[in-house]
């Protein structure tokens, strides 16, 4: 068992630094517009692919990939906002309506990668060559980047939400749109703000994993459904909580594929969200209402 | 006397209900007005269209010479008409000392953030005391004056209270006022709907009473009627 346990762990630490790297991004947008945006996993994919034509068709290099597939995703992202999200404000059926809209983007985003791209699977390379060694585990190098990266990323987005004005805006609008703006907060570039912001998670997310799973159109369309159990698992609303809940489900998932094997692991998540959604219906971490 | 605020004509309503039936109204440089009138009568309906929180179906809002009708709150705050909405909750999750700093995160209340910050805490002690509390934890009261201390904060050219002292004790209605007359004292122009109709005479130059969705009458302080003639106003004279 002890030979099997360790390289689990590591795996299911992995998987919860690619769910905390999703989820901030869905919770970001839940926060501050209270929408869910569902092509949140297309947006994933599109980074990949985009950073694979420039990084490998047009051979400018990963650190170039990188850069165009994160800003295609932030293109994508508020024109998303824009366009399908935007219209919708005030709307009292707003999350309904956007539920759909956003569904709609993921369908479009991930048949035009699809058609654009083809069937053929696609690789990104590593960030870093070579191995590591966690807790006595040997870990490609590129997956120790993302464990040590998601922390710092999270830390980051919680520097930036708790200390600096324009991401305390988002927080203020998050709470209170109308007061907000009467302290003359820019609600709706507030809400670009946070699409964008959003996106560029997406897009980071979706290129760090094209190196780890093949690049196809439903690359984080997978995914996204544990991120979203994420979500709501840690009880939508703080980062903290969000983050938290990211590693419990990865190292759970991570478990559960040793003791039940793949076939079983999905349904026994969603068994383990509702258990805990009826004991505790405000999240694990979530604070009563 | 310049006209800071006109408004002219002014309808707006929510969906398919009109609250608004033409209000004029006008405050000039350096004045306090006072609006009161009946619940549900479009006072707040009527402030909350100024701001830009609704858009006007008819009728004109010019602030400073400018006409503002219709345009974003965030750009009718930066020209400097700020407004402290009625029974603020302000963000529940956020501290006393943050909510402020943030106020200030608009580009009229940049600069020269830090000695507004002085004179809030100086009007409002309290909020000095409560610095790192959240908003939700705070009483009724204080909230009100973190509400007035945000809007302080943006640096207010006309700045316009709604019921600044909605459900406070009397003792707190007191501390309340006394720091409104303050500020109009520094010479801040102000708009306040209250209930109470003689601490508005004693504040403002002029009072507007607001009347299913119009303005029913003006009253100038000069000539303004007795205690009996105001209740009349609000009940009907067959009330009594």
């Amino acid at each position: 068992m002890d030979g099997v346990l360790i390289p689990t762990l590591v795996s299911g630490l992995l998987l919860g630094s690619l769910y905390a790297l999703m989820a901030s991004g869905l919770s970001l947008i839940w926060t501050t517009l209270g929408v869910f945006n569902f092509a949140h996993g297309a947006l994933m994919t599109l980074g990949a692919y985009i950073a694979w034509t420039v990084s490998e068709q047009l051979g400018l290099g990963l650190a170039a990939g990188f850069v165009a597939g994160i800003g295609a995703a932030v293109i994508a992202g508020v024109l998303i906002e824009l366009l399908l999200v935007r219209p919708f404000y005030g709307n009292r059926n707003m999350m309904l309506i956007t539920v759909m809209t956003t569904l709609a983007a993921s369908t479009i985003l991930e048949r035009g990668i699809s058609m654009i791209w083809g069937p053929r699977l696609k690789q990104l390379p590593r960030t870093l060559d070579g191995q590591v060694n966690l807790l006595g585990a040997p870990v490609s190098a590129h997956e120790a980047l993302i464990i040590v990266l998601a922390p710092a990323v999270l830390l980051a987005l919680w520097w930036y939400t708790g200390r600096t004005l324009s991401g305390r805006s988002l927080r203020a609008v998050g709470q209170n749109r109308s007061a907000a703006a009467l302290l003359g907060i820019d609600v709706p570039r507030t809400f670009s703000l946070a699409f964008g912001l959003s996106a560029a998670l997406a897009g980071l997310t979706g290129v760090l994993l094209g190196s780890i799973r093949f690049v196809t159109p439903g690359l984080g369309a997978d995914p996204l459904v544990n991120a979203m159990i994420v979500v709501i698992f840690g009880g939508l609303g703080s980062l903290g909580a969000t983050a938290g809940a990211a590693y419990v489900i990865g190292l759970l998932e991570a478990l559960l594929v040793l003791w039940l094997g793949l076939y079983w692991t999905p349904s026994v998540l969603f068994v383990a969200l509702i258990l805990v959604l009826v004991f505790r219906p405000n999240g694990l971490f979530g604070k009563a209402a | 006397m310049t006209r800071l605020l006109e408004v002219t004509g002014l309808h707006a309503g929510y969906s398919a209900v009109p609250v608004l039936h033409g209000i004029d109204l006008h405050l000039d440089a350096g004045e306090a007005i006072g609006l009161f009138g009946p619940n549900g009568h479009g006072k707040t309906t009527l402030l909350h269209t100024v701001s830009g929180l609704l858009k006007p179906t008819k009728g004109s809002v010019r602030f400073d010479g400018q006409d503002i009708t219709g345009a974003k709150p965030s750009a009718i705050v930066a020209a400097g008409l700020v407004q402290a909405q009625q029974g603020n909750t302000l963000f529940g999750d956020m501290g006393v000392q943050e909510t402020l700093e943030l106020a200030a995160f608009n580009p009229r209340g940049r600069s020269g953030a830090q000695t507004r910050l002085d004179e809030v805490h100086a009007l409002f002690p309290r909020l000095a005391e409560r610095r790192r509390q959240r908003a939700r934890t705070l009483s009724g009261g204080e909230r009100q004056m973190l509400s007035i201390g945000c809007a302080l904060m943006c640096n207010p050219r006309l700045l316009i209270l709604d019921e600044p002292t909605l459900g406070l004790s009397p003792r707190l209605k007191g501390e309340l006022r006394e720091a409104i007359a303050e500020i109009a004292r520094k010479g801040v122009p102000l708009i306040v709907v209250e209930q109470d109709v003689e601490f508005l005479l004693a504040l403002s130059s002029r009072l507007y009473l607001v009347e299913q969705g119009e303005v029913a009458r003006m009253i100038d302080r000069a000539d303004a009627p007795d205690h009996k003639e105001i209740m009349d106003m609000y009940f009907g004279e067959q009330a009594h």
